[in-house]
């Protein structure tokens, strides 16, 4: 063996932005997320050129995924128009040559900040969910050792102490995003800062999600046909926001997540999150072909 | 202006391996198509000078050897485990890296040639499939059971079995029944 074995002719910069050696690592961390449901593996996390907590993590991830046949979609908070989103999005597809989508169907790689898509995905998709803190134990034990320990004996009773004080205090479970969640029976994960009308969607879902926090170097995932149970006392169910009756201003669709945009003299007017379903149903309300997938939620109830 | 580096083919290679590997695991049971057969492309796809491997063949040795990664002849200081068979080797893998309870990421990955649809049948059930799924493959009983023993989820060993340019996952999440 020479070092002229181990080494590779000298290049400006390599495919999808990071070196071999970072995606090796990533792929192989990838492979046990996937072998352990949402149990937090500890990666690298390279740098890649955007500041730490603006999405790195996904993006390493998408960057170990992508090739140029993918097809891109990046949302954040529902849309693909967002300063984060576009940059992010334009980056991919000059990195690695993938082309960029809007559409949910359409794309192999959906990287995401706080929503997930309200159409189905499919089961060659791939869910990528930026992750600013992966620990759900954070809030009730800051020392990340001590936590690791409490994962590994799958000790959540502070857990589910919080949710009942939160009953207590306030009369509901004030936890909006990010809702502790059971995966595979075995360990609690955060979905990322989800809302509660989104974690539905991972429970035996026919896609892969890849949870992965840049800044706090570690990944998970949920693989198609695993369980994702949110954290409930059997008497209190488990509920998604009251969003079931809103309709978009804009579009007029009804039924699925919405944001909420005070208006003058106050009161509230509200836009579906999810912006490109928006423009489709737009689209499809003035006569043009856009096709609209089947959806998680119908009238406002989750169907899947 | 960014210089794009247009995409080589090991980097090509690698990324199409690894998303057979990746769906693979996701789909326990589910067969792939990988690039190309044998076991030589999984070791450039995962495997560097971080890793330590064991393998049963001297080629796969040397190939591992080549990636700068530390080739041992003890299986159970190895993350990686690459078997051209898994016949006998029972009393060999026992020793298999299984992790612990505070990093289940130390358990290894077990890749083996295994022939798909003949031998002994098995039903897996578990994360990434849908209720159950059967199906049969060249691996005896005599190892399944001792898989039984070593993944005591979320400790295990994660396998990749082989078969030409096909390859079927069994993560340690997954639970197989001999039938």
């Amino acid at each position: 063996m020479s070092l002229a074995s181990l080494t590779k002719p000298w290049a400006a910069t390599s495919y999808g932005f990071l070196d071999a050696s970072a995606k090796r690592e990533l792929r192989r961390k990838m492979l046990k997320a996937i072998s352990v449901p949402g149990c937090q593996m500890p990666y690298a996390s390279r740098e890649v050129p955007m500041a730490r907590g603006w999405g790195t993590g996904g993006l390493q991830v998408t960057l170990t995924l992508v090739n140029p046949n993918s097809s891109v979609k990046v949302i954040d908070q529902g849309a693909d128009d967002g300063v984060n989103a576009a940059s992010i999005r334009r980056f991919i597809s000059r990195v690695s040559g993938a082309s960029e989508t809007w559409d949910t169907l359409a794309a192999s790689i959906v990287q995401s900040r706080h929503r997930v898509p309200e159409e189905v995905m499919g089961e060659d998709q791939v869910l990528v969910l930026q992750v600013p803190n992966p620990e759900p134990l954070r809030g009730v034990e800051p020392n990340i050792s001590v936590a690791r320990q409490m994962h590994a004996d799958a000790d959540y009773g502070k857990l589910w102490l919080t949710l009942y004080e939160q009953i207590v205090r306030k009369g509901r479970i004030m936890q909006g995003a990010a809702y502790p969640s059971m995966v595979n029976g075995r360990h609690v994960m955060t979905p990322s800062p989800i809302p509660r009308w989104d974690v539905p969607k991972l429970n035996m879902a026919r896609h892969l999600t890849f949870l992965s926090a840049g800044r706090e170097k570690r990944l998970f995932a949920v693989p198609p046909f695993t369980r994702v149970e949110p954290l409930v006392f059997s008497d209190r169910p488990y509920r998604v926001e009251d969003h079931a009756d809103l309709t978009c201003r804009r579009s007029n669709v009804s039924g699925f997540f919405m944001n909420e945009l005070p208006i003058d003299g106050g009161g509230s007017a509200f836009e579906v999150s999810d912006s490109n379903l928006g423009i489709k149903a737009i689209r499809q309300a003035e006569g043009a072909p856009a096709e609209i997938g089947k959806t998680w939620y119908r009238n406002g109830e989750f169907s899947a | 202006m960014l210089t794009i580096a247009p995409p080589d083919l090991p980097e090509l290679r690698a990324n199409a391996t690894f998303e057979a590997l990746m769906w693979a695991l996701a789909r326990p049971g589910d067969s792939r198509e990988m690039p190309e057969a044998g076991l030589a492309a999984i070791i450039d796809t995962l495997v560097d000078l971080e890793c330590s491997v064991f393998a049963d063949e001297p080629g796969l040795r040397a190939h591992a050897a080549a990636t700068a990664a530390l080739v041992t002849d003890d299986v159970g200081s190895a993350d990686h485990v690459f078997l051209t068979s898994l016949e006998g080797a029972e009393t060999q893998l026992e020793r298999l890296r299984c992790g612990s309870a505070l990093y289940p990421d130390d358990g290894a990955t077990l890749v083996a040639m295994v022939q798909h649809g003949r031998g002994q049948r098995v039903r897996l059930s578990g994360p990434g499939v849908d209720g159950t799924v059967a199906l049969t493959l060249a691996v005896s009983p005599a190892f399944w059971a001792m898989r039984a023993i070593l993944c005591a989820y979320p400790e295990g060993f994660d396998m990749l079995l082989v078969d030409g340019r096909s390859v079927i996952g069994i993560p340690r999440s997954t639970q197989v029944e001999v039938l």
